[in-house]
């Protein structure tokens, strides 16, 4: 896939990973006290509380390495020199080239042809001397 | 239940009958059109350019300017996004009921971040269109080389051969 495709579905990636993310954690948090007057609300010591300790670290982990690998491949955009007038005009040169060495290898074909014809037209007439010759038998 | 035939083909067909005697006496073809155009009650426009983002309605976050500095500023608004998104977290945890404008940020930035990565597939039209043309220009000297070699082989071979039957 070409490089900005890439970086496309990076910045898609990272858009998954932000809001999984966020969307776990407000959905499995546990409860919090809210104030000192009112009570301890009840703990759920079962399921949550050993993985739910991993899943930020986890899940910010992947968040992080996906915007690392972001930089990266921007790093890796072959961007040179400057500018749309810069590439039209590179574009006008290699165009003029182009007809340039158009026009050479149209020559250079038409002689090969001529040279062509003229060997088929000598192969004939020794071909036809060799002929000739074996007639009187 | 009715069933609708097929519309009839349109009729100018009638003005094409002396086409091959005289391909004057019918009509010339309609020009290619300009600007928009209606099809099947959609507008549609023969400008394809990418609007820019004050006419979609959202705010520009990388400077403006004919030259913008597209790894740097995508860099900048990768380090927003990740600002953004602890801001958020932030948010949550202090006053959840004010997400809203966070994730509202948020999506800019993403919109931004599109925008840009949009406006550089011209860039990479251009380039690869460089591309294709540097390879056809190696092709061709290729080519020349080729049937240069060529000629002189068979130049050569000819002067031997002559050089052969005249020694007999």
């Amino acid at each position: 896939m070409d490089i900005i495709s890439q970086l496309q579905e990076q910045v898609n990636l990272i858009a998954h990973l932000a809001f999984n993310t966020i969307g776990t954690l407000q959905r499995d948090a546990p409860p919090n006290r809210l104030s000192p007057n009112y009570p301890e609300p009840p703990a759920h010591p079962t399921e949550d509380a050993a993985n739910f300790a991993e899943q930020p670290k986890i899940m910010s982990a992947a968040l992080v390495k996906a915007a690392k690998q972001f930089d990266a491949l921007v790093a890796a955009l072959p961007i040179s020199e400057g500018g749309e007038e810069a590439q039209l005009k590179r574009i006008t040169e290699l165009q003029a080239e182009n007809d340039m060495i158009g026009q050479e290898l149209q020559k250079q074909l038409e002689a090969a042809e001529r040279e062509l014809n003229q060997v088929q037209e000598l192969y004939r007439q020794a071909s036809d001397n060799c002929l000739n010759l074996k007639k009187p038998e | 239940m009715a069933t609708a035939t097929y519309p009839p083909p349109p009729p100018y067909y009638r003005l094409y009958k002396d086409y091959s005697q005289d391909p004057k006496s019918a009509p010339e073809p309609p020009p290619p059109i300009e600007g928009t155009y209606v099809c099947f009650g959609a507008t549609y426009t023969t400008d394809d350019t990418l609007p820019c983002l004050e006419e979609q309605g959202v705010r520009q976050l990388y400077p403006k300017g004919p030259d913008v500095d597209y790894k740097k500023e995508l860099r900048s608004l990768n380090g927003d996004l990740q600002l953004h998104i602890l801001e958020l977290a932030d948010v949550l945890i202090e006053r959840p009921s004010q997400y809203a404008r966070r994730v509202e940020e948020i999506s800019l930035v993403f919109k931004n971040l599109h925008h840009l990565l949009n406006s550089l597939r011209p860039h990479q039209a251009r380039a690869t269109l460089i591309h294709i043309l540097e390879l056809q220009i190696q092709r061709r000297k290729q080519a020349v080389e080729d049937i240069k070699r060529r000629r002189e082989e068979a130049r050569r071979l000819l002067d031997e051969a002559l050089k052969t039957t005249d020694g007999n």
